[in-house]
């Protein structure tokens, strides 16, 4: 079972982080400062790590600078109340992996740390990904549905790639906005959606076993059920 | 420093009123000097005229042709006028050769009305004179030029006309200069109020320390600055804190109907709670949303700012809404000018904000309806993005309003959902960068937004 280092400083809001990764069957350690967050980082032997941007002591700026000067490589998701998009640079500069801004939707958070765990397990960069009788090659840039070539746009082509890559996974909106376009606000409710939809009509014809699910007021999951 | 402007200040604006009452002022005491050294001359004249007539009047009547022209004889500078006439007017002796006009043999000295004429004079002088009938009815005659009070009144009149060139030429020169001071610190205050005028209230008049009216003027402007600057930090702390003290419980709320849904045991209670999850959704994003504006009107660093090309901007607006605008069945059509000059600015918050105008522009565009997005090089700005739709346009009267938080239309449709935050948050990116964001009028109807994208010129509207 994957084992998730907590730093954060604020009781309720670390309870909040256990108790919704505790949900996805990840197991939980929380410490109170930076310089004892660093010290256990370093020693035990976590899958992935939550930091707070503010800390007593040593902040978390420092704390995941010093990591990865150790050699340490777990992913570090970084929480952090300043949303600024200097913040968010400055974080993911030090050797963070992923930001988020306080306050958070949980299931962003856990969404997150799942994507980050999965991609630490495999690093390398396969030709070709596979979900059920779907098929992506990443070479030809072509994706199949059995034996159906779809025709996707550039776009619609990346999505895909992205949920691939993390099929089984729940992806936020948001998560997705960043990854397909590379930027960082919340476009809204109906720009993803929309998207979804044509990539659903693309993929999962009538006939077929649907691969797209929605998970209401979080996301979306691509899975072969 | 031009010489119009120099003319509307105060101090240059009563320059001529003083130099008016400065010449008044001038002429009337010079008129005053003149008549007094006149009324004196005049005095002196008279008193030499009265003396020699009391010598002659008591001369022999035979001697006194003799002594008159003794009196000729003493008189160096030719001044004298006399005359000693029978009573049929006929000259016995003297240098004039008739009787005056108008004179009266009282005794008494006058002004000579019409001037007398000398003999060999080529013209009558201006003279005070008298005439006295002596012993046998003899008419004797006896004046004064007053030329040396004529050259009195030209030396008095000449030295009035230098006085006041010499006064009033570099009383108004050095008006003129005394005016740059002041006109130079109302320049330095115009300075320093453009970025209060574009929204920075941490910004204070100069004040020079001298105390005097511009001084007092720019020390109550700034306690004004000072007041509203607290107000403003207030009431923006209280939205700040009700927004960030709300969205905790509130994601709370969330997470629990979340579990709620997950253990409802029949389709219809999940169905409430799926609604409530969404309603408390649309909550956060509202909070989500406001606190983002605040946020961008705290920036003031510009450190994320790059070179941003503007077309790789609107290509990836075009990727991310055609699909929006189909769905919809909308046109969205493009115009992309080559050649516009990049801006700079942070291309995350840059595609934002047209985001934000494009989103709008297809929530309000109806079926059937069109938008049209287009770059364009800009004399003034560098590069504008237009956005322009036929939807139901904005109304006159809506317009500051809009780009405020929580606006909504007054005849926007009511199954348009948005939480009336789009503009305020594009409003906030435009003020970060400087640019700004016009609404067009539109012959056509719809609402037309152009987005300025270069530094925002004062005055323009």
């Amino acid at each position: 079972m994957a084992r998730v280092l907590i730093i954060e400083d604020d009781r309720v809001t670390a309870d909040e982080i256990c108790a919704e990764l505790q949900r996805y069957g990840l197991d939980t350690d929380w410490v109170g400062d930076g310089a004892t967050g660093l010290e256990r980082a370093r020693g035990g032997f976590y899958d992935a790590i939550t930091l707070d941007r503010m800390l007593p002591g040593m902040d978390g700026l420092t704390v995941v600078t010093r990591l990865r000067e150790y050699g340490v490589q777990t992913p570090v998701l970084m929480i952090s109340a300043l949303s600024d998009a200097d913040e968010r640079v400055r974080g993911l500069r030090a050797g963070g992996d992923d930001y988020l801004t306080k306050p958070f939707n949980p299931d962003e958070m856990a969404a997150r740390i799942e994507v980050l765990l999965r991609r630490h397990a495999n690093v390398s960069r396969p030709m070709a990904l596979r979900v059920g009788d779907l098929q992506l090659d990443l070479i030809d840039r072509t994706a199949r549905r059995g034996e159906v070539l779809l025709d996707l746009l550039p776009t619609e082509f990346r999505l895909l790639e992205f949920l691939m890559r993390h099929s089984g996974r729940v992806l936020t909106r948001t998560m997705i906005f960043e990854a397909v376009w590379g930027y960082h606000f919340d476009p809204g409710t109906n720009v993803i959606e929309v998207h979804i939809g044509r990539l659903r009509r693309k993929l999962d014809p009538p006939e077929r076993e649907p691969l797209i699910h929605t998970v209401r007021g979080v996301g979306y999951v691509l899975e072969a059920r | 420093m031009k010489l119009g402007e120099l003319s509307r200040i105060s101090t240059v604006r009563l320059l001529p009123v003083y130099g008016v009452l400065f010449v008044l002022w001038s002429v009337l005491l010079i008129g005053w000097v003149q008549y007094d050294t006149k009324r004196y001359l005049s005095g002196v004249v008279d008193e030499i005229l009265r003396q020699r007539v009391h010598y002659l009047s008591h001369i022999d009547r035979e001697r006194l042709p003799e002594a008159m022209a003794q009196t000729d004889a003493l008189d160096l500078r030719g001044v004298m006028l006399y005359g000693l006439f029978d009573p049929q007017g006929n000259k016995i002796t003297g240098n004039i050769e008739h009787i005056p006009e108008g004179v009266s043999l009282d005794g008494v000295v006058h002004a000579v009305p019409g001037g007398i004429q000398r003999i060999g004079a080529p013209e009558p002088v201006n003279a005070r004179g008298l005439a006295k009938q002596v012993e046998g009815g003899d008419v004797l005659i006896l004046a004064r030029a007053t030329s040396v009070l004529d050259q009195v009144n030209t030396i008095i009149f000449r030295s009035l006309l230098w006085g006041l060139t010499l006064t009033i030429i570099p009383g108004l020169i050095g008006g003129l200069w005394l005016a740059r001071g002041p006109l130079r610190r109302i320049r330095a205050i115009e300075t320093a109020a453009q970025p209060i005028m574009r929204g920075d209230l941490h910004q204070r008049l100069p004040v020079t320390g001298r105390r005097d009216e511009l001084d007092m003027l720019a020390g109550i402007v700034n306690s004004m600055l000072e007041e509203i600057e607290r107000l403003m930090s207030e009431v923006k702390g209280v939205c700040d804190s009700i927004a960030h003290d709300l969205r905790t419980p509130l994601t709370r709320l969330r997470s629990q109907l979340h579990r709620m849904h997950r253990e409802a045991s029949d389709s219809a209670h999940a169905s409430v709670v799926e609604q409530a999850i969404l309603d408390v959704d649309s909550l956060l994003d509202r909070f989500r949303a406001l606190l983002r504006i605040s946020e961008l009107e705290d920036m003031h660093r510009r450190a994320g700012f790059t070179e941003v090309h503007l077309a790789g901007t609107l290509d990836h607006v075009r990727e991310i809404y055609t699909p929006l605008a189909e769905d919809k069945h909308i046109t969205f059509s493009f115009e992309i000018a080559p050649n516009t000059p990049t801006v700079r600015g942070d291309p995350n918050l840059l595609l934002e904000a047209v985001s934000n105008i494009v989103d709008n522009a297809i929530k309000f565009t109806p079926a059937g309806g069109s938008i049209h997005l287009r770059l364009l090089p800009d004399a003034d700005a560098g590069a504008r993005i237009d956005v322009i739709d036929s939807g139901p346009g904005i109304q006159n009267s809506e317009r500051e309003a809009v780009l405020q938080r929580f606006y909504r239309g007054t005849c926007s449709n009511k199954d348009v959902s948005g939480s009336g935050l789009g503009l305020s948050i594009v409003a906030a990116i435009v003020k970060l960068h400087g640019f700004k964001l016009q609404i067009v009028d539109n012959p056509a109807g719809g609402a037309w937004l152009a987005l300025m994208c270069g530094p925002a010129r004062t005055g323009a509207t």
